[in-house]
This record gives C-alpha cells, sequence and structure tokens, in this order.
C-alpha cells in the first residue's frame, strides 16, 4: 500500500499521476465497494464522511480495505491541525479521519507527504 | 533532556509520547490537564487511560498553574496536553489573560526537576479558517507557547497519521 498526504491543493493527484501514471477514483463520490478493485483512491478523507454518514464503520471498512487492496494508493488529506471544531459531527468526522489515516500509514510500504508539489518520503521508499 | 510532541487530531501523537517513556527505568508520572467535563471529555479520558495502563505511569490531575507542581527525585514526567492547559489558564476568568509567561515558567521548573519531560502539544494553526477574537488569540498563543517550548526542547517530534518526523534533535 502507498499513501499520498498532505494539506489541500498541495500537488498529491499530479505527484501520483507522474509517478504511477494510474487512474484515480474519487472518493467524494465513488462506489464503496469499487475501492477494492481500484489502483487509486482520492480524497479518503470525504469518503470517510461518507462512510459515517451512511453508518458504516470506518474502522472496519479501512481495515478490510488493508488486506484485500494492499496494493491501493490512497490519497488522503491532512485535516487534522486547527481548532476542535463546535459542531459534533465535524469532530467525529476530523477524529476518524486521523485514526483512519493512521491504519493507512501503518499497513503502508511508503508514505509521501507533500507541500507545494514538493514531496517528502515519511516513511519506506519510493 | 525535554522533548516535545506535537500534531494534529488523532495523529498518534500520544501513542508515541508514552512510547517515548517505556525504556525509563525511574518513576513515571503524567499530567493529566483535561478537564472531565462533558461526555466526550469522558470517553477521550478513558481511552487515554487505557492506553497507558500496564505502562507503570503515576497520574496526576492539573488543569492549571503547573507551576506548583513539586516532584520527586528521579521522575520522568509526560505532560498532556498542551492545548487544555492553555485553554485553561486563557479562560478561566472574565477576563482573558495571556499565561504564556506563567505556562513557560511552569515548564521550566518541570524540566529542571524532572530526568526527563515530555509534553504533548497540539497544531491548531493550520485549517485556515478566520475565526472570532477569542479563538485567534487562543491560536496565536499556542503558537507563541510552541514556539518557546521547542526553543527549550532537545527534541521535537511532529506525528503525522501516526509517523513520527524529527523537527528538532532526534526520534528517540
Amino acid at each position: 500500500m502507498i499513501m499520498i498526504t498532505g494539506g489541500a491543493y498541495q500537488g498529491k493527484k499530479d505527484f501520483v499521476k507522474a509517478h504511477y501514471n494510474c487512474e484515480i477514483l474519487n472518493g467524494d463520490n465513488c462506489d464503496f465497494e469499487s475501492v477494492f478493485t481500484a489502483k487509486c483512491v482520492s480524497n479518503y478523507h470525504q469518503l470517510v464522511k461518507r462512510l459515517i454518514e451512511n453508518g458504516d464503520d470506518v474502522a472496519s471498512y479501512t481495515e478490510r480495505l488493508c488486506r484485500d487492496n494492499s496494493n491501493l494508493i490512497v490519497i488522503i488529506n491532512e485535516i487534522g491541525c486547527g481548532i476542535v471544531p463546535l459542531e459534533k459531527s465535524d469532530r467525529l468526522w476530523r477524529e476518524q479521519v486521523g485514526l483512519a489515516g493512521s491504519l493507512i500509514a501503518k499497513n503502508s510500504d511508503t508514505v509521501v507527504r507533500l507541500i507545494c508539489g514538493i514531496p517528502a518520503v515519511i516513511k519506506g521508499e519510493l | 533532556m525535554m522533548t516535545v510532541v506535537i500534531g494534529g487530531s488523532k495523529c498518534g501523537k500520544s501513542g508515541y509520547a508514552e512510547k517515548i517513556l517505556d525504556s525509563f527505568d525511574g518513576k513515571k508520572l503524567y499530567i493529566a490537564t483535561m478537564i472531565p467535563y462533558g461526555e466526550e471529555a469522558q470517553k477521550a479520558i478513558k481511552r487515554h487511560r487505557k492506553m497507558r495502563r500496564n505502562k507503570g505511569f503515576e497520574t496526576v490531575e492539573k488543569y492549571t498553574d503547573l507551576d506548583e507542581i513539586c516532584l520527586p527525585e528521579n521522575y520522568a514526567v509526560l505532560l498532556e496536553c498542551m492545548g487544555n492547559l492553555l485553554a485553561n489558564e486563557m479562560f478561566k476568568n472574565e477576563e482573558i489573560t495571556d499565561p504564556t509567561e506563567k505556562i513557560i515558567k511552569g515548564i521550566e521548573s518541570l524540566k529542571t526537576q524532572a530526568q526527563h519531560l515530555v509534553i504533548v502539544t497540539n497544531n491548531v494553526a493550520c485549517d485556515g479558517i478566520d475565526y472570532e477574537r477569542e479563538t485567534m488569540d487562543y491560536i496565536r498563543i499556542m503558537g507563541d507557547i510552541n514556539r518557546r517550548m521547542s526553543e527549550l526542547a532537545d527534541n521535537v517530534i511532529e506525528c503525522v497519521y501516526g509517523i513520527p518526523l524529527a523537527v528538532k534533535g532526534m526520534l528517540l
């Protein structure tokens, strides 16, 4: 598994296209099961939001994904470095993204973090 | 020795901070700063207690006034977390005051007394949202304290989705 992270609009998708040249499934609107056969999924933080809204267990979905599609490239924004949100649903989402992202990072051979389009390998190697 | 562990929400900073003190063979004190108010705070406290179980920590709750802590010899300290301590100090009276100097004094005192002082703190400055004045003050003072602590620290470690990165000093 490969994880690509960083803030919004830092060049994560462009990095994936340049390095892996594969199709990217949009986690913001894709079918949940299609992720299990995808090469790459983007917006995993939004996928987490949709899973919560759908009443699914984010941790067990993510664990199943790490197990059953272990070559997946996951693009996920860093969203946790702010003020604790006022809305309970936003707080829950933020925490679930943190936990799911940590699970993906743990199961990834390589983790890349981008800022200003510049990649830093923070786990494993490219 | 002093180590600062910083990160966002649920990024594995507590787990890493606890791990740093795994190999410490003296006594270990956990300073909890979160006021157990409301269901979510209770849940968070429960989760953290479970994480610390069997790791040999004594726990003391200290919501404000770090400088009052008097430590016996040969102790390591894990303080969690600066975000809560700052909020407790800032918003305890009706009038908001800047507690930076008081908090730094408390940290300096702990650093002198402890064999190893580990502080968990929060990066709250990167959501780009314009909040009302009080929250912006909180973000600014949090940043000031994080910078001051990092000057005092030997190591500053940032956690990103569970991955520790050395910003200053080295990984432990």
